[in-house]
This record gives structure tokens, C-alpha cells and sequence, in this order.
């Protein structure tokens, strides 16, 4: 062992490195590395190999025989973009999904900055409010909507409206605790320079709060679409069957009976929808913070020069 | 209450048509009142008529096929000899997927109106939205049990039959004057279907057809562990129980018997880990289950639509019973008390159920027979539509209905809960 | 140098919104538990007035609940198969969340990323990918075999209690990670650092500084995954469809979407309601208690 420490990290071999690894002088973990590592491939291959069955030749699910797009769109029957069920399955997603967006995101972030900054005595209830859509199993929510859209709001009913409102019921405390992260990072001084400058109320909240905002609002777009794009429960129970189905009800029907490869093909087509509004927002959120960054780096670096 | 096939939860696909449930919900029918609001009622009561007899809502009387009921006309029917409505909108309101739009197109072109499709989840939220003003179609879909309710509240339009030739010309004789709505006052039949087993051939190596009470099949497929299920009706499943055992009345109301049913049904959990699907006209051919109690449209479907391509068709097996022992059941249309356009509402029915139209819908679309005497199991195999050894059990024939034929019908409030919470019970997996 | 009236007017869509639709459906679930059925169009007449309760319906549920009534064993099994799903997703995710909390170095980020990626592949999706592979002739059934661990191959999708709280486990664990990260996160070096000057072994001090300092963020985990999961009946539905696998969820939904007894389906929900929120009071009370130990210190 004396050998091996004494020797440098290029000179050692393949077969010593793996040997020290083995007998792990340094006391590293490694029984948690190979869990953690085991653990990652058992949540993210299984979902990987649904996406590869998705292309597959055959229409078996089980046996892979070939890769082909004819679930997506080759199939003149059974494809994603052939079969009007599919397609309007996920044009009814995409639909209930936008609109959760325009709706819960305003609302959701005009709630945050209330009741970031409300001191009132409504403001401890109104915050427990916010917080309880999030613990409440949903099929609870999806039991108090469908009542009362068929008992209290009849011309509301089941169907596309129903599911709109009910999606934004849900979505508004994501919006509310992205947002409010954000608040609490800036912080007030932007907006108090900003009258000691001279601005009106008007101009601090317009022109200097709602743009230090805009990564927490583009973030939290992005995931209230996410999330409205993957619900099932609120989506099935409001729903009045046929062209109010979203994709997530399609599958969850397909996957009871028996599923074909079109199942994965539009599962993937979701979840690929999925990512790329998360990974847009991210990038949103790092273009909108870059000058801060930036910022904070000089800062950083002048405090250690003690400039 | 039993379900329609097209109240599936989770909505249906084109395909997925070919559930029938034991149609027409046996609604909870309890008439006058009873559910009053005392303070801890829960328990329904079943009133009786002058006769003893067991009433509906309204209390009007439970239609069974051994004892005809006419319903009363609460309003006169339209004159005949008017012409029809033109300009505007037509709305049809129905399942979703249940009827080939190209038909309601090319009606609308005829008459040069625009057609609206409205669907509802399930008959009875369907009922309520019309009662409530929430929607005012021109037709709608009617299920014999809901019949009684529907007219009790005045929600659909009794017929002029002049405009509606076709009922006595193409429809089957039984149901030109149904036994729950005598000479045709208020509906005209869409749909037939009948329950019966489903399996693949080629892993039951039983003849299911062939044993002495080919239901046991349930109770001895021990070796088919996982691969077994019955309806999601408990209409359906209990009512089978109680076939099984050879009592006939499936409109029991007797705890004992339901009891009874509901402790055999329980036996299955450990005989062969018995499901619970609506999913058999696509799982049987699909090789994901072996035996399913099913439908007599299941297999047609699943011939048609989901078999593939190199499964012979002889793998699909149906079994139905012979007469007066298994449950045929029927959809219907009505015109509703909100149509602006009652004239061209009858020239719909009388449309829906014209030879070529009732044949296309059923053939390229909907999968759900329509009682028409020109499509009769012959020409369907001819057509290649139905594979040849199911011509017998899974199409219907007009001789299947009758006096003596058995259908789901509306229970009292009372015998309602009764079969739903033995329902539930097995439901509950104890 | 803002109005004060503008905070609570800029939270009031958001508050008008909530109470209209989140507080008064629970209401309206209220009123239907606690109303009549109207006997020709037969739904649900809910009752307004607290005066006209009726309390039939949720004491008939109440009474199925008990010991020996129909749905005892659905209620005990649901906790079961939540108790057993809880236990197996702190044993699997405790050691990952607390190797990317304080051993990760490099690949934190990396692993950060993969952690997250779970909880926005839909659920369904991640449902379908094992139905997939649990199918008889599937990679599950084809690996064991091959590996001759089972001698031929195993009816995964048949009805097994096993197969179903893998499927929640599998489902929800990606929740009950990300807290226990961010909790074990957050445990401030210099605590352990301090254990170890003392002498105490790493065992020792996993034992006594990393686990206690946890408890919050394993307990909102726990609480964050199992309050969903009294609601779950997809579940089950997806990967068995068998009675003997049914939750408390599938009761609530046959009587909404199969039975004419939406009133039992209305009491079922309240009474899982009543005892979620007495759950998640003992929970916040916990937590209180814990916070003011840790202040005292």
C-alpha cells in the first residue's frame, strides 16, 4: 500500500486504482456510491426502455424487433398522428395546459408578492390557505370539484371548463411558492432605491419589481405547464368522457387493457414536452439572473482583494 | 346501478364501444318521497302500488319483460303531416364515440342544418344536466330504466309515429312495442347486446360452452390464476351469481339471495385472484386475460379492431346461455321536451334506424348491434364482420327477446342499495 | 412607501379564487354527505343548512368501517400497504438523499439533476414503463429466468399485494427524496465536525447528529408522500385489478362513478379528510414541539 500511496495519481494503473478503490484506504463510501448509483438506474432505465419499445417494429411492447417510427406517425391506424383518439388526446393536454398557464400565473404571482409582503391579520390564514392545496390527496380535489361543478355550478359541469378551473386550483401555489423564493432573494432594497430615486409606487412595482421577477414568473410558467401536462386525477374526474380526455387518462385506460407501443409513443411525446419547459426555464432563469451573477461574482472577488 | 358500457370510468375510445352494461343503470327508483329528511335515513324504502306491486319514480310502474308497462302521455304528440325544421342547430345528445359522426353530418346536409354533438359521462348525469336546463339538445340517448324517470319528469317528448316509418318496417317485432314502453310512446331502439363468457381458446383448455353450467368456468380456474375477471358492474356480477345458482329473478330485491351471490363471488379471490376490468374487448384479444365475462359485442370488436394479426380468429371464444337465462339488455333514443325542432327531432329517429344507416353505424363505427331485421348473423359473417363460429352466441336475433327473456331493470331505492353495497362489498377485496 | 391595502388587494384574486374553488368544494362535499338523494332523478340533494343534516350516510360508513363491516379490511389493508410503502422508500431513500447531501462532491450536481428528473416524467409514464416490463414475457420475467432465480416466469400483473407496493413505492419515492435532501443538506458541517473531535466514530455520529437533525425533513417527507397516497386508487388499478389489492380510493370511486350512491361516496371522502387532517395536525404539532426542543438548545 506505502507503493501505491507513494507513487503519483498518473502512474498508477487500471487494475491498482481499482484495487484501491476495493480496499479504500481513504474510507470513502462506497456501499453508498453503488446504492446510489443502483437506485438511479432503477427510477430512470425502466422509463428509458418504455421510450425505446415506443419504437418499435412490431406492436409488442415486451420484445424488441426493430426500430421504427411507425407509432408515431408511420401506422395509417394506430399512430400517434393517424389515430383522432391519440391526437386529440394530447391537443386536449396541450389545451388544458396553456390555458393554466395564462390563468394561474398571474393570479399565482400577483398572491405571492400579497402575501410576501401582507401584515395584516388575514395574511397567516390566507398563506395556510395557499399551502393546503399542495398536502390535499387529490382525489379529495377531485371528488369537492366534480360536486361542485354538478350540484352548485351546473353550468359549469364536467368537461374542458371544469378542468381549466380545476387545474388552476392547483397550480396556483406552485406559481405562489416559486415566486416568493424569488422575492425573498431580492429583497426590498431594489424597489426602496428605487423611490429614493424618486419613482412612484407605480413605476417601483412596474419597472423594477415585475422585471427582477421575470425568471421566477418564466420558472414557474414552465412548471405549471409541466405539472398541468402530467395530471391525471383532476383531469379524469372533471372530465366528460371522449374529447375531453387528455393523454394522461389515455394511457392510464390503454395500460389497464392492453397497451400498445402508440401508449409509449404518446407517453413520450409528453414527457419530452415536459422537459423541454423545464429545461427552458432554467435557462430562462440563468439568462434573467446573469447580470446579478455577474454581480455577485465581482463582489465576492473584490471582498477577498479587499478592494 | 348497473353502467352503461359507454359510462366506463376514464373515459372511452372509438374502440372502446362494445360495453354494455347491464345497460341501463338500474337507477334507484324509490318513488314518492321517500328518502325523506329524516334526520339519519339512509335506508331507501321500496313503496308499493294498489296491487302490491313494486313502483318507480313518479310512481309509475317497474317495467319487466313479463309485464308490459305503457307509459302515459303527459303532453299530446306533434300533428302529423308537418314539415320539417330547417336552419339552426341540431343537438344530439349522447356517450361520447357512440355514433358515427358522418351520418350526423350527412343528416345535417339533408336538411341544412349545422349538427352539434354534445356527449355526456353517464346516462344519469346526462338526465340531470337536462333537468336542469344545463343543456337543451334535440335528442337524446334513453336507456329502459331511466325511461320511467325521464318521463316522470317530463323530459322527453312523446312520438308521432307517421314519421317514423322505419320502426315498424326495419326493427325486430319485440321491440317495435318494447315491453318498458308500449307501442313506442316515447323511444325507439338503437342497441342490443347480450352477457355472456369471453376466453381465448387456446389457453382455456375447457369447453366452456360445453360444460354442464359453463358460469362454473369462474369457479374453476384455478389454473388461469391472474388471468380471470368479470365486469365492473354490479349489476352484471352479481346478477351472474345468482344465474349461476339458477335463480332467475335478476331483478331480486331479496338481501338473502344478494348475500348469497356476494359470498360466491368472494370465493373467486382465491380460486384464481379474480379482476375486476371493463377492459375484456381488448384484453382478450390482446392475450393479457384468458376469461372475462364479457359482452356479446366484445368479441366482434375485438375481432375487428384489436386481434392480431397473427392470432387466429378461433382463439376468441363467446358463450351466451340459452334463452331466459342470460341478460339482454337495450339502448334507445328520445326526443327531448326542450327540441325546437320536434319534426325534423322524429325524422332523426326515423333515420338513425334505416337499414344502410343502422348497418354503417354499427359495421364501421359503433360495434353495438342495432335490432334491425336486415342484419341478421348471416350476413354478417358474409360481410366478414363477425368471424363465423360467434355468428351464434355474439350476435342477437329477434327470437332472443320476449316475454321470457331476462333484462336489467329499474330496482326500487330499497333493492338499489342493496345489490350496490353487496357490490361494494366484494369490491372491497375482505 | 405602498398603500398598505395594496398587499391584500394584489392577494385577493388569488384568495377569491381559493375559497371559491378549493374551500366551498369541500363544502359541497359536506352538503352531499350530509343531504338526501332525490328519488325520481336520483342525485344527490346536498343540505345546506347544518340543521337539515342528515347523518345517516356517514354514520353508515362509519359503521362499515368498524371491525367485521365491509369495508374494515379495505381500510386496514390501504394502511398496510402505505405503512410498508413508507418504510421501504425511507430505506431506499435515506442512503441516496444522504450520499448526495454530504458525499458527493463532484457529482452532486449531476446526481441533483438525476434526482429530479423522476418527478417530471409523469406518473402514469413511469407506471406504463413497469407494466411494460412486469408483463409475462417481459425484461423482469426474462432476467429472472435467465438468472434462474425463479424457474419460470412469475404472473407480476396477476393481483399481487407485491406488485402494488412496489408500483407506490416506485411512484412516490422521488418525493420523499428531494425533502430528505434538503434537509440533510442543510445539517451544518461543523455539528459533525465537532462529534468527531469528541471521538465519536462515524457510526456514532450518524447515530447522534446526522438522525435527529433529519427527523424534520424525513418526517415532512413521510407526510408529504403518504397523504397522496391515501387517495391512490389508479394504482392499484393499473397494476392489479383485483379486489384483494384494493385501497380506500377505489371505494370513493366506485360509488362516484359506478354506484347511485354518491352520498356514501361524499361520507367515504369526508371521513378520510377528518382523519388525514388529524394526521397532519399530530404532524405539525411534531414539528412544533421538535422546533422549540432545538430552540431550548
Amino acid at each position: 500500500m506505502t507503493a501505491v500511496a507513494e507513487r503519483r495519481p498518473q502512474q498508477l494503473s487500471a487494475w491498482s486504482r481499482v484495487r484501491g478503490w476495493v480496499r479504500n484506504p481513504w474510507g470513502r463510501p462506497r456501499f453508498l456510491v453503488v446504492f446510489t448509483w443502483v437506485y438511479m438506474v432503477w427510477a430512470l432505465v425502466p422509463v428509458l426502455i418504455a421510450v425505446q419499445f415506443s419504437f418499435n417494429e412490431t406492436r409488442s411492447r415486451t420484445v424488441w424487433s426493430g426500430f421504427s417510427t411507425r407509432w408515431y406517425w408511420g401506422d395509417p391506424v394506430d399512430s400517434v398522428w393517424h389515430d383522432p383518439t391519440l391526437r386529440q388526446a394530447a391537443i386536449q393536454s396541450l389545451k388544458l395546459a396553456a390555458a393554466d398557464v395564462v390563468i394561474a400565473v398571474p393570479i399565482g404571482v400577483l398572491l405571492a408578492i400579497g402575501l410576501a409582503r401582507w401584515r395584516g391579520w388575514g395574511s397567516r390564514p390566507s398563506n395556510f390557505l395557499m399551502l393546503f392545496p399542495l398536502v390535499t390527496p387529490e382525489i379529495v380535489m377531485g371528488v369537492s370539484l366534480l360536486l361542485i361543478f354538478t350540484e352548485i355550478f351546473t353550468f359549469i359541469g364536467t368537461g374542458t371548463d371544469a378542468q381549466i378551473l380545476g387545474h388552476v386550483t392547483f397550480s396556483i401555489s406552485y406559481v405562489v411558492i416559486i415566486v416568493r423564493g424569488r422575492l425573498f432573494s431580492i429583497g426590498r432594497q431594489y424597489e426602496e432605491a428605487a423611490a429614493d430615486l424618486g419613482a412612484s409606487p407605480r413605476v417601483a412595482l412596474t419597472r423594477v419589481l415585475m422585471p427582477l421577477l421575470t425568471p421566477a414568473i418564466v420558472a414557474s410558467a414552465a412548471v405549471v405547464f409541466a405539472i398541468s401536462l402530467d395530471d391525471f386525477v383532476i383531469s379524469q374526474w372533471l372530465s366528460s368522457g371522449g374529447d375531453t380526455d387528455t393523454v394522461p387518462i389515455r394511457i392510464y385506460n390503454a395500460t389497464r387493457a392492453a397497451p400498445l407501443p402508440s401508449t409509449n409513443a404518446i407517453a413520450t411525446i409528453m414527457m419530452v414536452f415536459t422537459l423541454l419547459s423545464l429545461v427552458f426555464a432554467f435557462m430562462a432563469w440563468r439568462v434573467f439572473t446573469r447580470d446579478e451573477r455577474r454581480a455577485r461574482r465581482s463582489q465576492d472577488l473584490a471582498s477577498v482583494l479587499d478592494i | 346501478m348497473t353502467m352503461h358500457p359507454k359510462e366506463r370510468r376514464g373515459g372511452l375510445t372509438r374502440r372502446d364501444f362494445l360495453l354494455r352494461s347491464a345497460g341501463t343503470a338500474a337507477a334507484m327508483s324509490g318513488a314518492g318521497g321517500i328518502l325523506a329528511a329524516c334526520a339519519s335515513e339512509t335506508t331507501a324504502e321500496a313503496p308499493t302500488g294498489t296491487g302490491g306491486e313494486l313502483l318507480g319514480p313518479g310512481g309509475l310502474p317497474l317495467a319487466r319483460p313479463d309485464k308490459r308497462v305503457t307509459m302515459p302521455l303527459w303532453e299530446d304528440p306533434i300533428e302529423s303531416g308537418l314539415e320539417p325544421e330547417t336552419g339552426g342547430t341540431f343537438t344530439v345528445f349522447n356517450y361520447p364515440d357512440y355514433l358515427y359522426k358522418k351520418h350526423l353530418r350527412e343528416f345535417g346536409e339533408m336538411y341544412g342544418v349545422e349538427v352539434r354533438y354534445t356527449a355526456f359521462q353517464n346516462i344519469s348525469s346526462g338526465i340531470q344536466r337536462l333537468a336542469s336546463g344545463a343543456v337543451e339538445p334535440d335528442v337524446m340517448e334513453m336507456t329502459p330504466d331511466n325511461l320511467t324517470r325521464a318521463v316522470a319528469g317530463e323530459l322527453i317528448k312523446p312520438l308521432n309515429l307517421d314519421y317514423i316509418p322505419n320502426l315498424e318496417k326495419n326493427v325486430w317485432p319485440e321491440l317495435v312495442s318494447p315491453f318498458y314502453d308500449v307501442d313506442s310512446h316515447y323511444t325507439v331502439p338503437y342497441t342490443v347486446y347480450a352477457t355472456g363468457v369471453a376466453w381465448r381458446t387456446d389457453h382455456i383448455k375447457e369447453d366452456v360452452a360445453a360444460l354442464p353450467q359453463p358460469w362454473d368456468i369462474f369457479w374453476e380456474a384455478g389454473d388461469y390464476a391472474g388471468k380471470v375477471g368479470l365486469l365492473t358492474e354490479e349489476r352484471e356480477t352479481i346478477g351472474m351469481a345468482l344465474l349461476r345458482k339458477g335463480i332467475l329473478d335478476i331483478n331480486t330485491e331479496d338481501q338473502a339471495q344478494v348475500d348469497q351471490a356476494v359470498a360466491d363471488l368472494k370465493e373467486l379471490y382465491d380460486v384464481c385472484n379474480i379482476k375486476v376490468t371493463d377492459t375484456q374487448y381488448q384484453a382478450i384479444p390482446e392475450d393479457t386475460l384468458w376469461l372475462h365475462q364479457a359482452w356479446s359485442g366484445d368479441m366482434i370488436s375485438g375481432y375487428i379492431y384489436y386481434l392480431p394479426r397473427d392470432t387466429p380468429a378461433s382463439a376468441l371464444g363467446f358463450w351466451r346461455d340459452e334463452k331466459g337465462k342470460y341478460p339482454v339488455q337495450n339502448d334507445c333514443w328520445s326526443i327531448c321536451a326542450t327540441t325546437k325542432k320536434p319534426v325534423l327531432s322524429h325524422l332523426w329517429l326515423n333515420y338513425i334506424i334505416d337499414n344502410g344507416i343502422a348497418r354503417s353505424n354499427f359495421v364501421n363505427f359503433n360495434g353495438y348491434q342495432p335490432p334491425i331485421n336486415e342484419i341478421d348473423p348471416a350476413s354478417l359473417v358474409e360481410d366478414g364482420v363477425v368471424p363465423e363460429h360467434l355468428a351464434e352466441s355474439s350476435v342477437l336475433v329477434n327470437e332472443d327477446l320476449g316475454p321470457d327473456s331476462l333484462q336489467y331493470g329499474t330496482l326500487t331505492a330499497r333493492g338499489q342499495q342493496i345489490w350496490q353495497d353487496g357490490y361494494s362489498e366484494f369490491l372491497a377485496g375482505g | 412607501m405602498y398603500r398598505r391595502w395594496l398587499w391584500p388587494g394584489f392577494a385577493f384574486p388569488g384568495i377569491l379564487w381559493l375559497v371559491v374553488l378549493f374551500v366551498l368544494p369541500f363544502y359541497a362535499v359536506i352538503g352531499v354527505a350530509f343531504g338526501t338523494v332525490d328519488p325520481i332523478l336520483f342525485r344527490p340533494v346536498p343540505a345546506w343548512n347544518p340543521l337539515e343534516w342528515n347523518v345517516g350516510w356517514v354514520l353508515e360508513v362509519l359503521d362499515r368501517l368498524k371491525p367485521g363491516g365491509t369495508l374494515f379490511n379495505v381500510a386496514m389493508r390501504t394502511l398496510v400497504f402505505i405503512a410498508i410503502s413508507l418504510v421501504l422508500c425511507l430505506l431506499i431513500g435515506y442512503p441516496v438523499a444522504y450520499y448526495i447531501a454530504r458525499h458527493a462532491g463532484r457529482m452532486k450536481a449531476v446526481l441533483l439533476v438525476l434526482l429530479i428528473l423522476p418527478l417530471w416524467i409523469s406518473y402514469l409514464m413511469r407506471m406504463l414503463a413497469w407494466v411494460n416490463l412486469l408483463a409475462a414475457d417481459g425484461y423482469v420475467n426474462r432476467f429472472l429466468t435467465y438468472t434462474h432465480v425463479l424457474s419460470q416466469p412469475r404472473d407480476w400483473l396477476g393481483g399481487r399485494p407485491s406488485t402494488v407496493i412496489l408500483a407506490l413505492v416506485y411512484g412516490y419515492i422521488p418525493y420523499l427524496i428531494l425533502p430528505l435532501f434538503a434537509s440533510l443538506d442543510r445539517i451544518d458541517r461543523s455539528h459533525l465536525e465537532a462529534a468527531r473531535d469528541l471521538g465519536a466514530s462515524p457510526l456514532a455520529t450518524f447515530r447522534t447528529v446526522t438522525l435527529p437533525l433529519s427527523k424534520a425533513g424525513v418526517l415532512g417527507g413521510a407526510v408529504l408522500i403518504t397523504l397522496p397516497m391515501f387517495g391512490d386508487y389508479y394504482t392499484p388499478d393499473i397494476v392489479s385489478q383485483s379486489p384483494k389489492t384494493s385501497m380506500i380510493g377505489n371505494q370513493i370511486d366506485f360509488y362516484f362513478h359506478y354506484g347511485s350512491q354518491p352520498t356514501i361516496g361524499a361520507a367515504i371522502t369526508i371521513i378520510l379528510a377528518v382523519f388525514l387532517t388529524a394526521f397532519m395536525a399530530y404532524y405539525m404539532w411534531t414539528i412544533h414541539r421538535a422546533s422549540r426542543e432545538v430552540g431550548q438548545e
